[in-house]
């Protein structure tokens, strides 16, 4: 349960030291940009360009050879170094790279959210009723536990993509159907796959600490006495068990969402997410440029780092907060 | 009077922490006669157990020892120290806190050992006890075969972290070697540890707390120390176990003649053991004196008022007398300069406000308080008014949450 | 002889899990979209040969017989033919497991020999500079995209420093110039890729530094390893420095580390033979979980630096769904994983006198 008592450590903590501090900026102004993308791209991340034949050996006028036209017909410059008009310059098919740093932001943000969630409501459940009623129903648990823990996480979610595919999911932006933002996408591609499958990778990590916390709690004396006075087991769980395991939860959330969002990049740079729009892909893309054009990949990876290191403060902080059993770094991917 | 062994004077440790700065132990003072037992005595938080880490330098940040000199009276070490640290050294005793600290930690496991107050977590748990005891009769063998040069300063550390790594590729040059493990079954043997050639070989977790504490007596003995610091060596035990552990203790200290500075919260354990005994309270000993003086000749009110609080079996006290209050607050800056047990003592008056101190109560100064009635009457007319010192706020728990 | 029964229990339980391994993946497999047949034959195939291939196969029977038979022919040690190559899985296994043993090796000896003595100091100079900097370290670590931080050695080596790395074209790119697309590795003569060998493996070197004296070869191996091993082991790097720091610090609080200077040990005696000792019994249990998270960074680090072990082959098999090979490797993955932490239990037990003795 989230007593005074650990909010006041939350706040002692906070107030003490400075990396928790640093964290939650980072983490806010991450964020931001990832809700605000529309208003602060600079370009349309998305606008490509494709090498025309223009009948020339000459590229068009005021250009260099590296240039591609657009579909609109406008000429779009590709893997042009850092200017005022592409403050991180753009890729090789001629998209902003820092439009593209700001929406990666989403795409990354939604998906460790959103697969974090998931495995919350997966793997809490299954691991407090295991926990809770012990025996058969435990053992089928612990045991499947294994199964999936011997499988590398990232392997299991490649293997898994192949089988639900990776079609995105077009969400609609509401900045830009609102009309505050102009030539930016109307809707983002969501690896829907991706979300659904870094939930099913890492949900068994939060089974098997609440199903530690159920089991430890199931021999306290208020449990054993709710029992005696006849309280059904259901509501044993959701009222004694469930909020007093949230504490070991809650950090290990944290944890795990720092390990979705690096899950998301690592299958994007394999080309296993079906998007294109992320930090994981930009990384790749630039990756045959490194030598000359070494800013395409290097901003995406500094936007995965930054957030990763957010969480991570903030993952710290609740842990030296809130102090929770949990054994080292259980990062299931 | 016999020879000093220890001649501590004003030593003080505080605690520098978020709330402040906290005295654990200030101005204290205490000679110990060699061969003797000394009990202090006091509440927890009353500073008794950091007294003994001071002694043994074990103090841990965020404590440090802020003043105060520790005098140990040992004719070759004073030799040894004389020519490096002359400054230090006066005849045969040496103030330890004048040296440097390799020069002091060298005495610990050789000249003074402690036992402490939990065997179960005094040992690590993954060695084994033989191997434990066995470390700390090294310790001593390899100080007495190498005696301490003069030239402390330059000596090179022994033991480094790569003689470590050596060992742990040959066997030959572990730390530990076959005649040391030899005399620690002998030491287990001799604090009556049944079958010890085979018990040397099991963990701490093998063993009982009564065994456990035997073992580190045993480990403690290791150092043939001159003298013994013994932390509340009994709490942790069974009541039967207690007065084993104790006679075993009483007897060792007869054999080998060392001195014992016995530290618990009961009076039972000082009657047994001690020759003298101190009374210690809010980090400073406020009476002192043979058994007899300070049991049955009692002039401080705290002294008076803990031993009316030991369950009497001839059931001549109606009740049992609780001290009122709480351990004062130990915060340097809400400390003041009265006497601290002033706001707690049934017998407080006007001159209590100013900081007592010493006075002997015999002539011959063995028996000395730190309080006024040593020299005058209680005066009711003077007394102070009930709640002089709560309406301040200065007299909180803090003191027993800061320990 | 609790030893054998816990060691005989570990074994029944890891032979369950590899079992339920297999079922899962047969699972994924059936569940998983297009025709195997089609897969292997490609598209657009005459369909006379896809349905004689389905029949040889043993596609058309139903799907238990299509279990049993897989299962049956994993206890012979037949996992199948890849439908890409149609050669030997199990064959194809073999041939890398060495590149990634010794990558996988090789990176956690960078992070034991980096972490341990890092977590060591953090921990015994606490707030100093020299623990903030460990701690910095860390978190960087933990937080970095390794495949991102193997590109970013590469730039940094390759680029800024002027040492070419392999897998890189040196071939400079004139600014203004068509470029023309040239495959993402190159490097492929320097591995002799085909053959599923390093261009030096580790055993090649040591017999050349053995029988002809010669260091070119190790050298030219740790010039080949070292970036790979760097990347993969950072982040392992920084995990063992984070859990070193923050158990030491809690081994140091407890009673018997001042026992212990009470007696008088000498300093390193007592760091090293007492605390640190018992801080890495705990940890070598997280280590043993961890060892997923290893094996998917070598899947990562292969795919960076065209490293041509089990990991690159797993991609490439899962890129084109060739199951038989992915099956064969993931199957195998399992195994080793299964194994080190049978190992790593045997050796909390053995380290940790209060279990041996349950």
């Amino acid at each position: 349960m989230i007593s005074d008592r650990m909010t006041s450590n939350l706040k002692q903590t906070f107030k003490e030291s400075f990396l928790p501090k640093i964290g939650l900026v980072l983490l806010l102004a991450i964020i931001l940009m990832a809700i605000f993308a529309p208003l602060l791209a600079t370009h349309d991340p998305t606008r490509t360009g494709h090498y025309a034949d223009t009948g020339s050996p000459y590229p068009p006028m005021g250009h260099s050879y590296e240039t591609q036209i657009a579909q609109d017909g406008d000429i779009v410059d590709i893997e042009v170094h850092p200017t005022s008009e592409h403050i991180l310059g753009t890729n090789n098919v001629g998209q902003d790279v820092f439009s593209r740093f700001v929406y990666g932001a989403r795409v990354s943000l939604l998906v460790a959210l959103l697969g974090t969630a998931l495995a919350l409501v997966i793997g809490v459940p299954v691991g407090l009723v295991a926990g809770y009623y012990g025996g058969r129903i435990d053992d089928t648990l612990m045991r499947s536990a294994d199964i999936m823990l011997a499988f590398p996480g990232l392997v299991l979610a490649m293997a898994l993509v192949g089988v639900f595919g990776s079609t995105p999911i077009q969400v609609p932006d509401p900045i830009v159907m609102a009309g505050f933002a102009e030539g930016m996408p109307e809707s983002i591609p969501i690896p829907g796959s991706v979300t659904v499958v870094a939930g099913l990778v890492i949900w068994v990590w939060f089974a098997r600490v609440a199903r530690g916390e159920a089991l430890s709690l199931r021999n306290q004396e208020y449990v054993k006495a709710s029992k005696s006075f006849g309280m059904p087991n259901r509501r044993i769980l959701t009222k004694h068990i469930l909020p007093n395991s949230l504490t070991p939860i809650i950090v290990l959330a944290t944890i795990q969402v720092a390990a979705v969002i690096l899950l998301e990049a690592s299958l994007a740079y394999l080309g296993f997410s079906g998007t294109t729009l992320s930090w994981g892909y930009e990384i790749e893309r630039g990756q045959d440029l490194l030598r000359t054009r070494p800013w395409i990949s290097m901003f995406p990876g500094v936007g995965i780092m930054l957030t990763v290191i957010a969480v991570n403060l903030l993952g710290d902080w609740f842990r030296d907060a809130l102090d929770p059993n949990i054994e080292g770094d259980e990062r299931g991917v | 009077m016999s020879e000093t062994i220890l001649e501590i004077d004003d030593l003080s440790t505080q605690f520098f922490t978020s709330e402040g700065k906290v005295n654990a132990v200030h101005g204290f003072d205490l000679e110990l006669e060699r061969g003797e037992v000394f009990g202090i005595v006091g509440e927890s938080g009353s500073g008794k157990s950091v007294t003994a880490l001071s002694l043994m330098d074990l103090v841990e940040s965020p404590g440090r020892i802020t003043s105060g000199s520790v005098g140990y009276r040992n004719p070759s070490f004073a030799e040894n120290m004389r020519t490096s640290y002359p400054d230090a050294v006066d005849g045969d005793l040496v103030d330890l806190r004048a040296i440097p600290e390799d020069a002091r930690r060298s005495l610990r496991g050789t000249a003074f050992s402690m036992i402490f107050q939990d065997p179960e977590s005094s040992f690590n748990p993954s060695l084994t006890v033989g191997e434990q005891i066995a470390e700390a009769v090294e310790v001593q063998q390899r100080a007495t075969a190498m005696p301490r040069s003069g030239r402390a300063k330059t000596r090179g550390p022994e033991y480094s972290l790569g003689s470590y790594l050596m060992s742990m590729a040959l066997p030959s040059k572990r730390y530990v070697t076959e005649s040391s493990r030899a005399r620690a079954i002998e030491l287990l043997e001799t604090v009556g540890i049944p079958d010890p050639a085979q018990r040397a070989d099991e963990y701490p977790h093998e063993y009982s707390g009564g065994m456990l504490q035997r073992a580190m007596i045993a480990q403690a003995l290791a150092s043939e120390p001159d003298v013994l610091i013994a932390d509340e060596p009994t709490t942790a035990l069974d009541v039967t176990i207690q007065a084993q552990i104790l006679d075993l203790l009483n007897e060792l200290q007869a054999e080998t003649g060392m001195t014992i500075l016995l530290i618990t919260h009961n009076l039972g354990v000082v009657a047994r053991m001690c020759d003298r005994v101190g009374v210690m309270y809010a980090g400073e000993i406020v009476e002192r004196g043979t058994l007899e003086d300070v049991f049955d000749d009692t002039v401080h009110p705290y002294t008076k008022g803990l031993l009316g609080s030991v369950p009497d079996l001839e059931g001549t006290a109606d009740r049992l007398q609780a001290i009122s209050g709480n351990v004062p607050s130990l915060l340097d800056h809400e400390m003041g300069d009265r006497c601290y047990f002033a706001d707690r003592c049934p017998k407080a008056m006007d001159t209590c406000l100013e900081k007592p101190r010493s006075f002997d109560v015999d002539a011959d100064g063995r028996h000395s308080v730190t309080c006024y009635l040593a020299e005058e009457n209680y005066d009711p007319d003077r007394a102070l008014e009930e709640g002089r010192f709560a309406s301040e706020g200065a007299v909180s728990d803090v003191g027993g949450d800061s320990q | 002889m609790a030893m054998r029964q816990f060691l005989v229990r570990r074994l029944l339980q890891g032979i369950l899990v590899i079992w339920g391994v297999v079922t899962v993946l047969f699972g994924l497999r059936a569940v998983s979209p297009g025709d195997p047949a089609t897969l292997m034959l490609g598209e657009g195939a005459n369909r006379e040969l896809v349905e004689r291939v389905r029949e040889e196969e043993g596609l058309n029977e139903p799907i238990y017989v299509q279990y049993l038979d897989y299962v049956g022919g994993l206890l012979q040690g037949d996992l199948g033919y890849s439908w890409q190559s149609n050669r030997d899985v199990t064959a194809m296994v073999i041939e890398r497991i060495p590149a990634t043993i010794e990558l996988t090796i090789a990176a956690t000896i960078v992070a034991i020999v980096i972490a341990i003595p890092l977590g060591v100091v953090s921990a015994t100079r606490r707030n100093e500079p020299s623990d903030y900097g460990a701690t910095l370290f860390s978190l960087l670590g933990i937080s970095t995209p390794n495949f991102w931080l193997g590109l970013m050695l590469i730039l940094v080596m390759s680029v800024w420093f002027g040492i070419p790395y392999p897998t890189m074209s040196t071939a400079a790119v004139p600014v203004g110039a068509v470029r023309i697309p040239y495959p993402s590795h190159i490097g492929y003569d320097f591995y002799g890729f085909p053959t599923g060998r390093r261009g030096v493996g580790f055993p090649d070197a040591m017999r050349a530094l053995v029988y002809d004296q010669s260091v070119s070869e190790l050298g030219a191996w740790l010039r080949y390893i070292t970036l790979p091993a760097l990347t993969l082991g950072t982040y392992f790097t920084a995990l063992i420095t984070r859990l070193t720091r923050s158990g030491m610090i809690d081994e140091l609080g407890k009673p018997y580390v001042t026992a212990t200077k009470a007696k008088g040990l000498p300093n390193p005696l007592i760091r090293y033979k007492h605390v640190l000792r018992n801080t890495m019994i705990p940890i070598i249990t997280v280590l043993g979980l961890q060892m997923g998270t290893l094996m998917g960074g070598a899947v990562i680090t292969e795919t960076v630096f065209n490293w041509p072990g089990l990991g690159l082959r797993l991609v490439d098999a899962l890129r084109i769904r060739d199951w038989p090979l992915m099956q064969g490797i993931i199957i195998f993955i399992a195994f080793a994983f299964i194994v080190i932490n049978i190992v790593v239990d045997a050796l909390y037990t053995k380290l940790n006198p209060q279990v041996s003795a349950e």
